[in-house]
């Protein structure tokens, strides 16, 4: 009875094992959080524009196409490193990106701006963090996708990576 | 140049560990111990060469290479240049294979006449073990990739990680980690080996495994050290998956090294040490598997890549299975019936073990929890602070309480009323400490108090061992568990009577903690080398208002890779530290500050670097005896 026990180890690691690769194997993305307000309309704000004095005033901002809305700071190392695949998506894609400058300052944002290059139509200052809220934002950075009937079809956590720029495009397409 | 030789030096070390796999195999005919040695010695050697010249390549800062383009620039610290070699994925894969490759040479010193064909088989595993890191960095993480066209400057390393405890701390857990590699091939090669009469093969085991948990001990202490005074979170502990990952072979390893003793004294266990020392390694690279892959999110993510994922855990299959099954089959000839008497020393050690192995059974499936969830459900769960806490810690309670009788047990059947009079001086020690402790601090909860009196009631015993200067006691095993003691006074203290407080502070402004008087005086800019910062100034008076100290948080901007970090300024004493982090904030308005008053941490401290020169002794007083095998 006891010899058999020695088997059990190599059970226990099999189960492990097996749960590991399914999942690795299945379409899983530890990025991908489900979002509640997915197919649903945008969270409406009023806020500062970071560029001028006016006022930016969502009901204004979104409709006619699809637009994809960034959360980021200059004080986030990803947003960085995602800036690339944002700028081209508004240069190479010509998709209109709305920036939302999450609990930042706005020289630092402009200056960051200036030498990395502004890919975003407008950026809403998002002093408080308030938006970010009404946004459910889990943390930044984080787009969105919105489609011409400002619906939120997408949410990315975290910063978009070559394989994500290419599903993104992917969804763009199809929201079409 | 550099460069290329460095990848030459990685195929090089793939085709000398074939080899060495090849040729353990006694059945070959041109296998002699010469070749046997020369295979070794050469392994090692390219290791070292692929090693150093990416560290060349760092020095110098070449572009040219990617990983030193993606991860160094040209105005850091030459210190600093030369941690980021292992301060990301493909370099600290380098470090991982020359530490196995490190290894490999001191097994291949057991080597002797009588032996020669356990040797050979636990140098035959090992050659497995370094073939399969060496594939996974050469396929899939190859440090030593160019990119063609020329890069001005590099893109800088992360601030957060240049720290002088960052830069040191995975040298010292690989050396943990990787240490256990050698406990799972001799414990291979004694499932396979026949006619193992004549060979102790755990006193082979010994040395690796001593040196393995030592490191791996002290190598968390940095990591914990470094997020205590880098992060500015005000805590040293924060059961992230990463370091679960490391604590994890850390209390199977204090298991596996205890139950070496019952082996060695009573020739019992000789099945669990076996299985223990397989799925302590299996678990350092199932460790290594969860911070790599991706499918795990946590603070240290490294780059998400699943064919990394999907390759590690095909090597953790084949290893795991080969190993385990292996076990199955063959370790029913090392089970003995000697059932023995639970108030005994081996009777304390065998309790404990079983304690270990649960607390790191808790921690695993708290760790993979969320995942499993995941898989079955596709709700999103976490699991944090107030699992473990609930968890781990009452399991650990009668583990220490065991721990401070155990050594003073006899072996075989300990006589209660002898041991009874022996820990009387113990427990009237520890009552007069908590008593004398508890009058000075005048703060009480249960956590607390018991926290203190395990603290106590460990340190007491082990003071009382070296005051007797009994010769049966070894040195090293006092001083570790003295240093458990110590350790765990500091984990009490700082997290039983621990004090915050978040203020919006204007120049000027004054808030207390505690008995301290903080005063916000000014705030100036200043220049580093390679940052410039906003540095508060605050004046910490005590209650007959004499200055304490000046603490000087700080706010850092790198100009290179555009990132912001907040140092925080510490002011320790062996009671207490005060921890102040500048937030967020501006003249009109005031900063955020936030204030810590974190009793006893720098035990935590003290009693890791006790722990290590307990190990370090044990190792000195071990290796004289290892030259005689």
């Amino acid at each position: 009875m006891k010899k058999k026990l020695t088997i059990l180890p190599s059970i226990f690691f099999l189960l492990i094992l097996i749960t590991f690769f399914y999942l690795l194997i299945i379409e899983r993305n530890p990025s991908e959080i489900p979002s509640n307000l997915l197919n649903k309309n945008i969270p409406q704000f009023e806020t500062d524009s970071l560029f001028n004095d006016k006022k930016f005033i969502s009901s204004q901002k979104f409709g006619d196409e699809i637009i994809l809305v960034n959360f980021f700071a200059t004080w986030c190392k990803p947003c960085r490193d995602e800036h690339v695949y944002i700028k081209r998506f508004s240069n190479e894609k010509k998709i209109k990106v709305i920036g939302i400058n999450y609990k930042d300052n706005k020289n630092k944002t402009i200056i960051w701006l200036k030498k990395l290059g502004n890919p975003y139509s407008d950026v809403a200052i998002d002093k408080s963090g308030m938006i970010a809220i009404d946004w459910g934002v889990y943390g930044i950075p984080e787009t969105f996708i919105v489609d011409s009937n400002k619906i939120i079809k997408y949410r990315h956590v975290g910063p978009i990576t070559q394989k994500m720029y290419k599903k993104i495009n992917q969804i763009i397409n199809e929201s079409k | 140049m550099i460069p290329s030789l460095g990848n030459f030096g990685l195929w090089l070390s793939l085709l000398l560990a074939l080899i060495q796999f090849s040729i353990s195999n006694k059945k070959i005919s041109y296998s002699s111990p010469r070749v046997n040695k020369i295979t070794v010695n050469l392994l090692l050697i390219s290791s070292l060469i692929s090693f150093f010249s990416l560290m060349y390549s760092y020095i110098v800062s070449d572009f040219s290479v990617i990983n030193v383009f993606q991860n160094s620039h040209t105005t850091k610290p030459l210190f600093y240049k030369i941690s980021a070699v292992w301060g990301n994925h493909e370099g600290s894969m380098l470090l991982w294979i020359l530490v196995l490759t490190i290894y490999n040479f001191f097994l291949f010193k057991l080597y002797n006449k009588k032996n020669s064909n356990f040797v050979y088989k636990v140098l035959e595993t090992q050659a497995l073990i370094i073939v399969g890191f060496l594939l996974f960095t050469i396929f899939t993480s190859n440090p030593f990739e160019r990119i063609n066209y020329t890069q001005q400057d590099g893109l800088g390393f992360n601030p957060i990680l240049q720290d002088p405890a960052l830069a040191v701390h995975p040298p010292l857990l690989y050396i943990g980690y990787v240490g256990f590699s050698a406990a799972l091939s001799i414990s291979v090669a004694t499932l396979t080996t026949q006619n193992l009469e004549k060979i102790e093969w755990y006193n082979y085991m010994k040395p690796f495994v001593v040196t393995a948990w030592t490191f791996l001990t002290i190598g968390i202490a940095f990591g914990s050290v470094w997020a205590y005074y880098e992060l500015g979170w005000g805590g040293w502990w924060f059961w992230d998956p990463v370091e679960n990952a490391s604590i994890m072979p850390w209390f199977l390893g204090t298991a596996l090294l205890h139950s070496l003793i019952i082996v060695e004294k009573k020739k019992s266990l000789q099945t669990w040490v076996l299985l223990l020392s397989i799925i302590t390694f299996l678990l350092s690279v199932i460790g290594t598997f969860l911070v790599r892959s991706g499918i795990l999110t946590s603070v240290h993510t490294f780059a998400l890549d699943p064919s990394r994922g999907i390759y590690i855990l095909i090597f953790i299959a084949l290893l795991g299975s080969y190993s385990l099954i292996l076990f199955g089959i063959k370790s029913k000839k090392f089970f003995d019936n000697n059932y023995f008497n639970l108030f005994s020393k081996e009777g304390s050690i065998l309790v404990n073990n079983i304690l270990l192995v649960i607390v790191c059974a808790t921690i695993f499936l708290g760790t993979i929890y969320p995942l499993i969830v995941e898989a079955f459900t596709n709700n999103k769960i976490s699991v944090g602070k107030p699992y473990y806490n609930s968890t781990v810690i009452p399991i650990m309670i009668p583990a220490i309480l065991v721990m401070g009788i155990g050594p003073v047990l006899a072996w075989s059947k300990a006589d209660k009323l002898k041991t009874f009079k022996k820990i009387v001086p113990s427990i009237l020690l520890t009552t007069v400490m908590t008593i004398l402790f508890f009058l000075i601090y005048q703060s009480y909860s249960i956590a607390g108090f018991v926290g203190i009196i395990l603290a106590f009631w460990i340190i007491s015993n082990n003071l009382i061992l070296i005051v007797k200067k009994n010769k049966n006691y070894s040195i090293g095993m006092i001083v570790s568990h003295l240093g458990i003691g110590l350790l765990i006074l500091g984990i009490t203290g700082s997290s039983v009577w621990q004090k915050e407080k978040i203020a919006l502070m204007k120049i000027n402004a004054e808030t207390k903690i505690e008995k301290y008087n903080i005063i916000f005086e000014k705030i100036d800019e200043i220049k580093g080398k390679n940052y410039i910062a906003l540095q508060g100034n605050f004046v910490v008076y005590d209650t007959k208002k004499n200055i304490v100290v000046k603490l000087k948080p700080e706010n850092r901007f790198y100009p290179v890779t555009g990132a912001f970090t907040t140092e925080a300024s510490i002011h320790t004493n062996l009671f207490r530290d005060l921890y102040i982090v500048l937030g967020e904030g501006n003249l009109n308005n005031g900063w955020v500050v936030k204030i810590y008053y974190n009793p006893l941490v720098i035990w935590i401290w003290i009693g890791a670097l006790t722990i290590f020169l307990g190990g370090i002794t044990t190792l000195y007083y071990n290796s004289k005896k290892t030259k005689n095998i």
